[in-house]
């Protein structure tokens, strides 16, 4: 294979990477050779890796980390459980999707980190009111992806499952869950996203460790390298479990992964 | 004419029953449509029938009944002298737009009766893989239905139809979303398959060239609501060829089902006001 079949097959992670790196090398440039560099105001990449070289060897943001990790698997797993049974039994039932559907939209269309304030107050500085931040965060992607998953069912595949001889749970089990779980994991997608800015309001407002606490302290005291290095962190993060989920698409739904490929 | 099919052997022994079926859809906030007038019709053990009519007709409702996927208004549907009240064994539905669980493998859409009707896992393998074998499906076995053309995708759609062994194949325009040459193969391989394992079939389609190849009878039902118009002997000798579909007599049959179906088209088109 030549050097330009090698490249067509890699052109997307080597464009990828060309325009990443060639950001952050323009990044360093300008603030070391054009414009000088107010340490108060803004940083630049060999100082964010000084101070993320700094924090892995001292291992502190690694503890922030577990802390917030701990309130984001909760909360996100309450968002699971809470979200899937509700949107199925509303993509099944029109009734109660027409019931629920004027509060949900308008709580999934509004801010609601805006509760953060009353959540501390109500709830306290600490786990249970940055679990519930996320919960509220994440559960309304569950529910409507599941909702739209269930209603998008196919009616044929449903007649055809009853016309050998399937019942109702042969319906819910060999049909409708095996075609709602794409809508589901893309809906994962989302709330991840929505959880993480749950984690960081939380912790913003009002807590005395976690990743966001430890951005919001590096804020106050204009250490930019060490704030930098903590979003970083958060980041890597948060691209790891976007990409995991895409991972976990392919092996779950590969029917749908051909498809799209076309 | 000599002919001698399987079902003029068999003429007394009856399979299916319609008899006056009517059915009147009531969807809301819309004018309630008959369907289905007190359709009549039997057959016979091992015949392969046709029915043809305009779209609307009903074809596909009277299929669905049949299934039991739907209860007529009025009217007795009977299965081997049996009230029909619900999908069973004896029946299995070839549907137009295939119906593959597009998350299952081949093999897997073809156990799928198999495994409603609870078989073990080792036995419907094994049943499975005979059926990938006479449907031509080998080395397709785990394949996803999207990886498949048209033609291997009714494939799959019969195979898994034909697996659970049942008495009466139910065929809703199978070939109809197929290409000609693909359409000509597998009516080819329906009538081999049918030859070889006896069953009853009742196939909806909107060509009549299809029809009068492949059946012993062809049922012309009326414009909406549906009734039974006309029912045309196909008196040509099997095992019938591809040739056979060039002779005269082929022809004439044609004539004679369209000169029928023609007046049905013009009501219809009346009654649509098109």
């Amino acid at each position: 294979m030549g050097f330009k079949e090698k490249y067509y097959e890699y052109q997307r992670p080597i464009l990828g990477m060309v325009s990443v790196v060639g950001l952050v090398i323009l990044w360093e440039l300008v603030f070391t050779y054009l414009i000088p560099l107010n340490p108060f105001f803004f940083t630049k990449p060999s100082l964010i890796a000084a101070a993320f070289t700094e924090h892995i060897i001292r291992g502190s943001l690694w503890s922030d980390l577990v802390i917030s990790s701990r309130a984001f698997i909760s909360g996100f797993s309450l968002a699971i459980i809470v979200g899937i049974p509700i949107g199925a039994v509303m993509g099944w039932r029109r009734r109660v999707e027409y019931t629920l559907d004027p509060f949900l939209t308008a709580l999934y269309a509004s801010p609601l980190v805006a509760l953060a304030p009353l959540l501390i107050v109500v709830l306290g500085v600490g786990l249970v009111a940055k679990v519930v931040l996320v919960f509220l965060l994440s559960v309304f992607p569950f529910i409507f992806n599941t909702a739209a998953g269930v209603r998008a069912t196919d009616r044929l595949l449903i007649n055809v499952v009853r016309s050998f001889g399937g019942r109702e749970k042969d319906l819910y089990l060999k049909v409708i869950f095996p075609s709602t779980l794409p809508y589901i994991v893309a809906g994962a997608r989302i709330a991840i996203g929505r959880g993480i800015v749950g984690i960081l309001v939380g912790e913003f407002y009002a807590a005395s460790e976690g990743i966001g606490f430890a951005i919001s302290r590096f804020g106050d005291t204009y250490m930019l390298p060490e704030m930098f290095s903590a979003i970083l962190v958060l980041m890597i993060v948060a691209v790891a479990l976007t990409e995991g989920l895409r991972k976990l698409e392919v092996v779950l739904a590969p029917w749908r992964v051909g498809q799209e490929a076309r | 004419m000599a002919s001698k099919n399987y079902a003029e052997q068999n003429r007394m022994v009856p399979c299916i029953q319609a008899k006056d079926i009517t059915l009147t859809f009531k969807p809301k906030n819309r004018d309630p449509v008959t369907a289905l007038k007190s359709l009549t019709l039997d057959v016979s053990q091992g015949e392969f029938v046709s029915i043809v009519g305009p779209s609307g007709c009903g074809k596909s409702t009277f299929l669905n009944i049949l299934l039991g996927l739907i209860k007529p208004d009025t009217g007795e549907m009977r299965l081997n002298g049996k009230q029909i009240t619900g999908p069973g064994q004896e029946r299995a539905m070839v549907f137009q737009e295939f119906g593959l669980l597009p998350w299952r493998t081949v093999l897997a859409n073809i156990e799928l009766g198999l495994e409603l009707k609870g078989i073990q896992p080792s036995v419907r393998r094994e049943r499975g893989m005979e059926l990938i074998k006479m449907a031509g499906l080998t080395g397709f076995e785990n394949h996803y239905p999207h990886e498949l053309s048209g033609g291997m995708k009714q494939r799959v759609g019969l195979a898994r139809a034909l697996a659970t062994d049942p008495e009466v194949l139910l065929m809703d325009e199978p070939f109809a979303a197929l290409d000609a040459q693909t359409r000509d193969l597998m009516q080819a391989e329906l009538l081999q398959i049918w030859d070889r394992a006896k069953k009853t079939v009742i196939f909806v389609t909107h060509s009549i060239e299809e029809a009068a190849y492949l059946s012993d009878r062809v049922i012309v039902i009326s414009a909406r609501p549906g009734r039974t118009k006309d029912v045309i002997k196909i008196h040509l000798p099997r095992p019938r060829d591809y040739e056979m579909r060039l002779s005269p007599e082929f022809n004439e049959i044609k004539a004679g089902i369209w000169s029928t179906l023609k007046e049905e088209l013009i009501t219809k088109r009346a009654g649509d006001g098109v």
